[in-house]
């Protein structure tokens, strides 16, 4: 029989957001203060407005104090699922009144790809718009790549921290307990910031040019785009605009070390090297990764589209790493890479949807569950060749040798699954209003698995229930599923639960 | 009569030429015979590249005076080059903007770069345009020899929406005084 939630778990559900979106509105008090400094009034406004909004449902959130704060699997995962729709439709608050988004919708679009770390944008004129709102939409990417839950994990002791913890899609716990382990991914993320801002910002000043004003500017937003695999840039052109190969390689570093997850920061910061080269997802994202940009170099090198190797090394690699990371930066327009078809097409195609580590700020298949689903097929092949009667085991190195139970194969197997299902969904909708295979096919692929990329099909023009598409398929896969199945549960439980 | 016909049948066709001619779908603000619109360049990039073309439109982002002696910026060929949003243009999609390399002699004394309430100079670009260019490992781009600045740079006017300002500090107000009754109740318990 179905249990109806009772009052007890709208209580515990209520508090927890509660504590969650008063963190996020003192996380906005950040570019509140960026429009005050830079005297940008018309954004302090809608800022004020936005934190407002968050403090208000924040306090109202947690007029409802539970019996127990400790909260069970489903209490958790309903948590994170809301919090990913709530953040962003309060979030869009100073875009709508920007007056660069053509909808509220457009304006929620952005923010929901801000936050889920995609990247696929709908802003209009970018290269006039007020730096605190810039300033804005980069920040959503470091609040969801590093997890806004997560956040709240690190400030706020309390019962449930674990199941937030996985419902924001981490599966690794790297210190004993989850609230050390939190703070041990923001310290990475701060460490990172601190040295990835000042690296970025000596060679915008010395390699480009700039001001030291603006050169800080473009690396602390390349900073966020980066290292969270965002795909936002504060010019129309991304990373194309710099014209430097020095600044795509440092950027490059930033969106490998985003694309690895936290466990094997953890790792390298040990100096436990060896174990992480050993590892069968370090192993899996080196070989897709090398796979999908021979792929692609062939496939540029068949059309002739670079006339030297330089060029074509240059650019593909720079784009398959952006692609397999799940970042979104690009050197080349969206109506260029429409026009790479064929191996090129299936290179960058094929690295957006595996993405990068599990427990990282990328999204897609991960490459994890990649390699555990290849085990998984080569030992159903063993076993087929084996005599009968004899079973053929497989173990795996992941931090210390494990055994690939089918249990394990199994869930690997049917998130890839369900992917490929979220893909197929997006491409549907797309090729339903007149778009091309190929072009909807890359498009739904760039925002379920949370890239970015684009070869021109996000566009304010697009239809409004291709941008609801799209916005679901990038909350889904942001949050690989499982608290989205919760909070679909938890609903119909409320609705038909007895 | 003859004559009279003849110069009736001509005036016909240049009437006609004439309005065939406006029904042209409106090209980028400013394109004249000379100009390139960059929304035709990117789209045909390829076929552009070694050709000298001239490009109007406006400079936005930064200028990036480099060690070697060229500086490098942005060049925006759409509807907010001349009217942005923030000064009350209309919505008319993305930018559309190529990346633009010339002698730093050039690029001296220009207007401030557009940007935030910023409108950047107006120009008319004239260079080769490069696309993938191999000494450049690759990169596309138009390498100036001369510009002509059309219109200066101007500062845009943007001042706070006063009625979200008071709903921002209402709900401030209301969220500060939820927080205090909160803390009162729980303290009293």
């Amino acid at each position: 029989m179905l249990l109806r939630p009772e009052r007890e778990d709208l209580r515990i559900v209520a508090f927890a957001l509660g504590r969650i979106l008063t963190i996020v509105a003192v996380a906005s008090l950040l570019p509140l203060a960026w429009a005050t400094l830079g005297r940008e009034w018309h954004p302090f406004a809608s800022f004020l407005m936005m934190i407002g909004l968050f403090a208000v449902l924040g306090q109202f959130g947690m007029l409802f104090r539970p019996k127990t704060e400790r909260l069970d699997w489903s209490h958790g995962m309903v948590v994170v699922a809301l919090t990913w729709i709530i953040v962003p439709a309060i979030g869009s608050i100073p875009f709508v009144f920007s007056g660069h988004y053509g909808s509220p919708l457009d304006a929620m679009f952005d923010t929901v790809s801000g936050l889920t770390t995609t990247g696929l944008a709908l802003v209009q004129d970018l290269d006039h718009l007020a730096p605190s709102l810039n300033f804005w939409r980069h920040l959503l990417h470091f609040l969801g790549g590093q997890g806004i839950v997560i956040a709240a994990l690190v400030l706020f002791a309390g019962g449930g921290g674990l199941t937030l913890y996985y419902g924001e899609a981490r599966d690794e716990r790297i210190l004993p307990s989850v609230r050390s382990t939190a703070r041990f991914i923001w310290s990475v993320a701060i460490l990172h910031l601190v040295a990835g801002v000042l690296v970025l910002g000596v060679i915008g000043h010395q390699f480009l040019g700039f001001d030291w004003k603006r050169a800080f500017f473009h690396s602390l937003m390349i900073f966020f785009a980066a290292f969270d695999t965002g795909g936002f840039s504060p010019q129309s052109t991304s990373l194309g605009y710099y014209h430097s190969y020095v600044f795509e390689f440092a950027t490059m570093v930033l969106m490998v070390a985003g694309a690895m997850s936290f466990g094997t920061h953890f790792a390298l910061w040990r100096g436990s090297h060896g174990a992480v080269f050993k590892n069968l997802e370090t192993r899996t994202i080196t070989t897709t990764f090398l796979i999908t940009v021979g792929l692609t170099f062939v496939g540029l090198a068949v059309t002739g589209a670079f006339g030297r190797i330089a060029g074509l090394t240059r650019q593909g690699f720079f784009q398959v790493l952006s692609a397999h990371s799940g970042t979104g930066f690009s050197t080349v327009p969206s109506v260029e890479l429409a026009s790479w078809s064929g191996l090129a097409f299936g290179g960058m195609a094929l690295a957006m949807g595996l993405g990068g580590m599990a427990s990282s700020t990328a999204g897609g298949i991960k490459s994890l569950r990649v390699g555990l689903a290849a085990k998984a097929i080569a030992t159903q092949v063993k076993q087929l060749l084996l005599p009968e009667g004899a079973v053929a085991s497989t173990r795996y190195f992941q931090f210390g040798r494990k055994r690939l139970t089918p249990e394990l194969a199994q869930s690997a197997m049917t998130v890839a699954l369900l992917y490929v299902v979220l893909f197929l969904i997006g491409a549907g909708v797309a090729i339903a209003y007149g778009y091309g295979l190929q072009e909807a096919l890359f498009e739904s692929i760039s925002a379920g698995a949370s890239v970015g990329l684009s070869v021109g099909v996000t566009d304010p023009t697009m239809p409004a229930l291709l941008k609801l598409t799209y916005m679901f398929q990038m909350w889904v896969g942001r949050l690989e599923f499982v608290a989205v199945f919760a909070l679909l549960g938890f609903a119909y439980a409320w609705i038909r639960g007895k | 009569m003859r004559l009279s016909e003849r110069s009736v049948i001509r005036s016909v066709v240049v009437m006609v030429a004439v309005l065939a001619a406006l029904a042209v779908p409106g090209r980028a603000f400013g394109a004249d015979a000379t100009t390139t619109p960059v929304a035709d360049l990117l789209e045909a990039a390829d076929d552009f590249d070694g050709a000298t073309i001239t490009v109007e439109g406006e400079l936005v982002g930064d200028y990036g005076f480099r060690d070697n002696g060229t500086m490098w910026t942005q060049l925006n060929d759409d509807s907010y080059a001349r009217k942005a949003i923030v000064d009350g243009g209309a919505r008319t999609g993305a930018n559309i903007g190529i990346g633009v390399r010339m002698p730093a002699e050039l690029g001296e004394g220009l207007d401030p770069v557009g940007g935030y309430r910023l409108e950047g100079p107006l120009v008319r670009l004239t260079g080769t345009w490069r696309y993938h260019d191999p000494d450049r490992a690759g990169e596309s781009y138009l390498d100036v020899v001369s510009m002509v600045v059309v219109e200066p740079g101007r500062r845009i006017q943007e001042g706070p929406d006063w009625t979200v300002l008071a709903i921002g500090a209402l709900l401030i107000g209301t969220a500060l005084l939820m927080r205090w009754r909160r803390r009162r109740s729980t303290a009293t318990e």
